[in-house]
């Protein structure tokens, strides 16, 4: 199989956040925060290389928008190419990724970065209709490859 | 996000929606309920592969049934047949699956095949003899029933350009609708020696999920990704108004959109049959009911929002259907696996 | 450019939702040369650009697609519509002529040879208000007067196509009182079909299709045996040309199996659609009326007998009636007059029941379009077909109606043209293969005989199964 970016260009990765003891406490009503739905995603695997979505800097905490208020998570990421034939797989990881983490009651959102790909409008259609995404999660040999994408290599 | 009228509001304030009872159906996303003709059976589908039939046990709503064994991956929808005496479930499985009715056993008796993948909608046409379904493969089949419980093609429609969403037939001609991934609204005829398409409806920006004739069959109401709402009038060659018609097929027209009043995509819409009331459930968890306004003129109809339930299931709604001979009963079911019943007050 | 396939092969391509990236999803094997490159640039025009560390510049060179690779492959269908348009085409029969005519070395002259379908000559035929003999001739003149060498009819060759499936026939239907898959016989002509059944039916039903190849590829292996043998020619040094109805037929002539491996070529180099040729008709400004009328080349010197033929039983080539009347001539030695069709469903599928004494009646039935198709798979998938042959065509109304076919002119119906189309196709006297001069000729001269290795070697072919696309990263949900 070819890369489609045979030589992407690598980012340094972000240290692990300091938790705070109230985060630690059940108790205590902690909202989510951007931080925290980045470290999420952060440490997915792409595709192709053996490096992670903050690495090749397809996702970043900046393009990350949470409303604790209407429960709604909203996740930009930027394919490394305009043509990168994985950003519908790297959004359905991203999306996978937060559906099994967050509270199911979350609305998540997930699209390109406008203007980042040649064919956005047709990838984030794909990526925000949940059917064709219950449906993929049921394909066996795709749920593999997100399966590859979303374990801890480290 | 929030649009808010306050004429919205009084109006909505006038009616409510009663929560009769809540039940803990499927293991995952409950996808469809499907009210039985008699309106006395409900039978339900979803990620959990099974169906479940509901009846009442005195005051309280209990799962007669569990059909289990039809298919190998979600159940996306349910069917009875006009006569009550068949159960279609269409699934991602690529099958169709048909099931008879005998007493309060149901028995599997064929698995329709061809589609290449995810059958989305299975329907059957008001005189029980045809059947139709669409799939992710772009097309539309239509299914005829033998007198001997077989079930043959007799035409495979590729007239979509993406995933088909959703088929319904007309309620009193041989007419089919389906909606797409590709935005529109396509609808079908059998001509001399084969079905065709013969309208295509476009003014939805977003997939349409879902459309539902009313009483007459001169109404349709389609609900989208675009967040919008619209109305459909059918109009007859040779009609007062001057729109232009082809041929003797009648043209259809949007009369009306209803935006503003939800906030996510809108996964089905459903015209009540007996009092005319417009039910929809969305991706914000939210039932909105609207009724159109006395005396309104048909080519440029208005609908009042009379109920809205915002947190009507604790996920996404992904099925509301009024039940065929109670006016008043709604049915609605949810990603959260839950079917609710609710008793809608004027 | 889709709609041309026929209608079963579209429904097989799965390509909703392929972006322009993604068009196609075939593994490419990419070769990688040693030392670190630098970085990728795209150029205005397109085109990518590698720069190593050094600042060296190479232009990088496009992952080629081929047909095979398309057909070789469980994914769409329609992106090897773009390799068709390069590998074959009007545009690519022109550079052929073109390449010929630049050749100075007579030696390496090609010898071109095309060869006409009778569904093409009557399309033609309809377009120019011609009769479909005249049409023949004038034809042939208008190739050569391009540089064409030799033009043939494929209607000879379907002789072969249909003896072979007679014989096929009756051979299964012995062979059925002790193997079960041995019927239902599914016909082999149509392409179409035969792609469908390999990429989504598989091992269900590819035992059930006739091995016999279609009256194309059998015009393949006569020319490119059998003539380039008689004009002591090697296989390369013949270009063969079909006319066809039909957009599938390309899809027909790439397979594999009608490669020749030794010479690099094909039994059919190109494959061009009566359209084409009208386009080419077009381009030249030719009124074809006005050319004079040749007589078509045939492969054996048949003298007296230059009269333009056809089999009875319908557009598609007749292969229901042919089996059906030399059945009962071999299991009964009967000779049956008349065949009477029995219209079921629609107008695309009709069976015949002729009683045998002693057996069950025999079942045949022609079988056209998808959902025709769908019915007839669905049954031989769960051993209920109540048929002994079928004749399956992907195109509703069949070969006359193939997708390759010209177009109505502005104020006709598709429905009126396939009429005249067919009116024409049928005023051609028909004639039984075995009649027709210089059939017993070539299988004796050719093959050795009816019964030779060689006739299964250049008259039958194989199906293969296509594998389900497992990997993941290609799949398109």
């Amino acid at each position: 199989m070819s890369l489609d970016n045979a030589n992407p260009v690598i980012f340094e990765a972000t240290q692990a956040r300091d938790v705070s003891p109230e985060e630690l406490d059940d108790d205590v009503v902690d909202p989510f925060d951007c931080r925290e739905i980045f470290d999420l995603i952060r440490l997915i695997n792409d595709p192709e290389h053996p490096l992670t979505l903050e690495e090749l800097n397809v996702v970043e905490g900046s393009k990350i928008q949470v409303n604790n208020d209407a429960e709604s998570v909203s996740v930009e990421f930027t394919p490394t190419i305009p043509h990168c034939s994985m950003a519908t797989l790297i959004g359905l990881s991203i999306r996978v990724k937060l559906l099994r983490s967050l509270p199911p009651r979350f609305k998540v959102d997930v699209f390109i970065s406008p203007g980042t790909h040649v064919s956005e409008e047709a990838v984030n259609k794909q990526l925000a209709d949940k059917e064709r995404v219950a449906a993929a999660l049921e394909n066996s040999h795709l749920i593999d490859v997100v399966n590859q994408c979303l374990a801890t290599r480290r | 996000m929030v649009i808010w009228t306050s004429m919205i509001w009084t109006n909505a304030i006038m009616c409510r929606l009663e929560e009769l009872c809540k039940l803990e159906a499927h293991q995952d996303r409950a996808w469809y309920v499907a009210w039985s003709p008699s309106g006395k059976l409900l039978a339900s589908c979803g990620g959990d592969k099974a169906i479940r039939i509901w009846g009442q046990e005195g005051d309280s709503w209990v799962c007669k049934s569990v059909l289990s064994d039809g298919h190998q991956r979600t159940v996306r929808r349910v069917a009875w047949s006009p006569c009550g005496n068949y159960l279609a479930s269409s699934s991602f499985d690529a099958t169709t699956t048909i099931w008879s009715r005998k007493g309060g056993e149901f028995e599997n008796i064929a698995t329709l095949e061809g589609h290449e993948n995810e059958v989305k909608c299975v329907a059957w046409a008001p005189n029980g003899s045809l059947l139709a379904t669409c799939s992710r493969d772009k097309s539309v089949w239509i299914w005829e029933v033998t007198e001997d419980e077989e079930f043959e093609c007799a035409s495979v429609l590729s007239a979509h350009s993406q995933d088909v969403k959703h088929v319904c037939w007309h309620p009193s001609k041989e007419i089919l609708a389906s909606c797409s991934y590709d935005d529109t609204i396509k609808l079908f005829k059998e001509e001399i020696d084969d079905w065709t398409c013969f309208n295509t409806l476009q003014s939805h920006s977003s997939t349409v999920w879902k459309i539902c004739f009313d009483v007459s069959g001169s109404r349709l109401v389609s609900c989208s990704d675009d967040k919008t709402v619209k109305i459909w009038q059918e109009y007859l060659p040779g009609n007062q108004e001057g729109v232009v018609t082809t041929g003797n097929d009648s043209a259809w027209k949007c009369v009306c959109t209803l935006s503003g009043y939800h906030h996510r995509v809108i996964y089905d819409v459903d015209w009540n049959h007996l009092t005319g009331l417009i039910v929809t459930g969305d991706g914000g968890d939210a039932i909105h009911i609207f009724e159109e306004e006395e005396g309104s003129d048909k080519n440029q109809p208005s609908f009042n929002l009379k109920v809205v339930v915002n947190k009507a299931h604790t996920q996404d709604v992904n099925c509301v259907t009024w039940n065929p001979k109670i006016p008043d009963l709604l049915a609605s079911c949810s990603d959260d696996g839950v079917i609710k019943l609710w008793k809608y007050h004027t | 450019m889709a709609a041309n396939f026929s209608g079963v092969l579209q429904i097989t391509d799965l390509n909703d939702f392929i972006t322009p990236s993604q068009e196609c999803i075939k593994p490419v094997k990419v070769e990688r040369r040693p030392g670190k490159v630098g970085k990728i640039r795209v150029d205005d025009d397109g085109s990518y650009i590698s720069v190593s560390e050094e600042g060296s510049e190479t232009k990088l060179t496009k992952a080629q697609i081929t047909l095979n690779d398309c057909l070789a492959c469980s994914g769409c269908i329609t992106s090897a519509e773009s390799v068709l348009i390069t590998q074959q085409s009007q545009d690519e029969l022109y550079r052929i002529l073109q390449q010929k005519r630049d050749e100075k070395d007579e030696n390496k002259k090609k010898v071109i040879v095309v060869s006409i379908s009778p569904q093409s000559m009557a399309s033609i035929a309809v377009k120019y208000k011609l009769s479909t003999r005249n049409t023949a001739g004038k034809l042939s003149t208008f190739f050569k007067t391009l540089g064409v060498d030799y033009v043939f009819d494929t209607t000879f060759s379907r002789n072969f196509s249909l003896i072979e499936s007679g014989n096929e026939f009756v051979r299964r239907y012995r062979e059925a009182e002790t193997d079960k898959k041995a019927l239902p016989m599914l016909a082999s002509a149509c392409p179409g079909w035969i792609c469908y059944a390999e990429k989504t039916h598989g091992s269900y039903i590819l035992p059930y299709i006739s091995t016999v190849k279609s009256p194309q590829q059998i015009t393949g292996s006569l020319v490119k045996d059998w003539f380039a043998q008689h004009n002591n020619l090697q296989p390369d040094q013949l270009y063969h040309v079909t006319v066809m109805p039909c957009f599938d037929k390309k899809l027909e002539a790439s397979r594999p199996d009608f490669y020749n491996d030794i010479y690099s070529t094909r039994d059919v180099d190109c494959v061009i659609t009566s359209g084409e040729v009208d386009l080419m008709l077009e381009k030249e400004a030719v009124v074809l009326s006005d050319l004079e009328d040749r007589c078509l080349d045939s492969f054996l010197n048949c003298e007296g007998d230059h009269e333009m033929r056809s089999h009875s039983g319908g557009g598609s080539g007749g292969y229901l009636e042919y089996i059906l009347k030399y059945a009962v001539k071999e299991l009964c030695g009967r000779e049956l007059a008349d065949i009477t069709y029995k219209t079921l469903r629609n107008q695309d599928f009709k069976e015949v029941i002729v009683d045998i004494e002693g057996r069950t009646p025999l079942k045949m039935a022609l079988a056209y379009g998808f959902r025709n198709i769908q019915n007839i798979v669905q049954k031989v998938k769960r051993g209920k077909c109540p048929y002994h042959f079928v004749e399956i065509m992907a195109c509703p109304a069949g070969c006359n109606n193939g997708g390759g076919q010209i177009r109505p002119d502005t104020g006709e119906t598709a429905s009126e043209r396939l009429q005249q189309v067919e009116e024409l196709y049928k005023s051609l006297p028909c004639k039984e293969p075995l009649d027709v001069c210089g059939v017993e000729e070539v299988y004796e001269a050719w093959l050795g005989g009816r019964q030779s290795e060689k006739v299964q070697q250049l008259l039958h072919t194989s199906y293969h199964e296509v594998e389900k696309l497992t990997n993941a990263l290609a799949i398109k949900w």
